[in-house]
């Protein structure tokens, strides 16, 4: 029987490499993303029926429920989720904006909690000893210029897989952090050339994070290997922290 | 089957998952924790095993101590189902 994951972002950049991995590891993908992009829909085309997707828009965050519900109801089970969504807030804390802020909260912290919510509850109606995984930052180690408000909400997940870890750990239901360090993504493609260049030095291996390391990392803690790991954060930043 | 037949099977699925014996002493006052052993976790394995099988949350209204109030809420349930059928 294949395994279901649930994987947040999945359109592109990370959430599209755990997804590509895990297609190949045999996993069925339901995938959730605001939009469904040419390289997820290529990906779906080439796993023909071992794929889903839905439109979620994570900022709603009172639409989650319904959202889970109908596309994961209890009567299906889900094995594993990596909570991948996110989106980062650039800014002095001197300048925050309310609105903005609250916006990335939503997407980055409340969210995800609500879809680990619904995952627990569905690993706990068919027994499922689940692996739980959410992408954090580097920038809750290192701190970073502009990146307070973000780094902020990253170490709140951390400290939510912590406690999920405990809680749910006598049920067999795992949960960790994936740390990557700057992976050339989407999110990171408003660095300048100068920041880059510093990124590279300041880490061990003197270069980014590759994103097919870190989807890696999330493969292996999703399996049977690492079932023994739980309550972690697990870096992969080439040596940056 | 009576929503009290229903919740028994639930409730001593939950007892085996946890490995203690069935439980037949079913009243309304049972207590959920401390005459079922209900602890925590196993509180919400059953209600999501109840919102599963029945349809409803029986948490979401408020806390629930007792046999007799987890029934209370499914019949209310299955009777608002009925109507709206």
């Amino acid at each position: 029987m294949h395994k279901t994951v649930l994987i947040t972002g999945v359109s592109r950049g990370l959430g599209l490499a755990c997804a590509r991995r895990l297609l190949e590891g045999g996993w069925r993908v339901c995938g959730v993303s605001r939009s469904e992009s040419a390289e997820w829909s290529a990906l779906a085309r080439a796993h023909a029926g071992m794929t889903e997707w839905r439109s979620w828009d994570l900022e709603r965050t009172e639409r989650i429920e319904a959202g889970v519900q109908e596309f994961l109801p209890l009567t299906r089970p889900v094995h594993a989720l990596v909570n991948n969504a996110a989106v980062a807030y650039d800014d002095l804390a001197t300048n925050v904006s309310l609105a903005r802020l609250e916006a990335m909260l939503a997407v980055n912290v409340v969210a995800p909690m609500m879809i680990t919510r619904a995952v627990i509850r569905n690993m706990l109606c068919h027994e499922v000893r689940g692996s739980i995984i959410h992408i954090s930052s580097v920038s809750v180690r290192s701190g970073a210029r502009g990146l307070a408000m973000y780094a902020a909400s990253k170490g709140a997940m951390e400290a939510f897989s912590r406690g999920i870890a405990q809680e749910w750990g006598p049920r067999g239901i795992r949960s960790n952090c994936v740390v990557p360090g700057y992976m050339e993504t989407e999110m990171t493609a408003g660095l300048t050339a100068d920041q880059r260049t510093r990124i590279r030095r300041q880490a061990a291996l003197r270069r980014e994070t590759d994103v097919e390391s870190v989807a890696a990392t999330v493969g292996f803690l999703l399996g049977d290997e690492s079932s023994a790991i739980t309550g972690q954060e697990i870096v992969v930043d080439a040596g940056l922290s | 089957m009576s929503a009290d037949d229903r919740l028994r099977e639930l409730a001593n699925r939950v007892r085996k998952h946890k490995g203690v014996g069935e439980f037949d002493r079913f009243v309304p006052g049972t207590r959920l924790r401390e005459d079922l052993g209900f602890d925590s976790l196993d509180l919400a394995e059953f209600t999501v095993r109840i919102e599963q099988r029945c349809g409803v949350d029986v948490f979401a209204a408020g806390v629930v101590h007792t046999w007799g109030e987890v029934v209370a809420r499914v019949e209310q349930h299955d009777r608002s189902t009925a109507r709206g059928a």
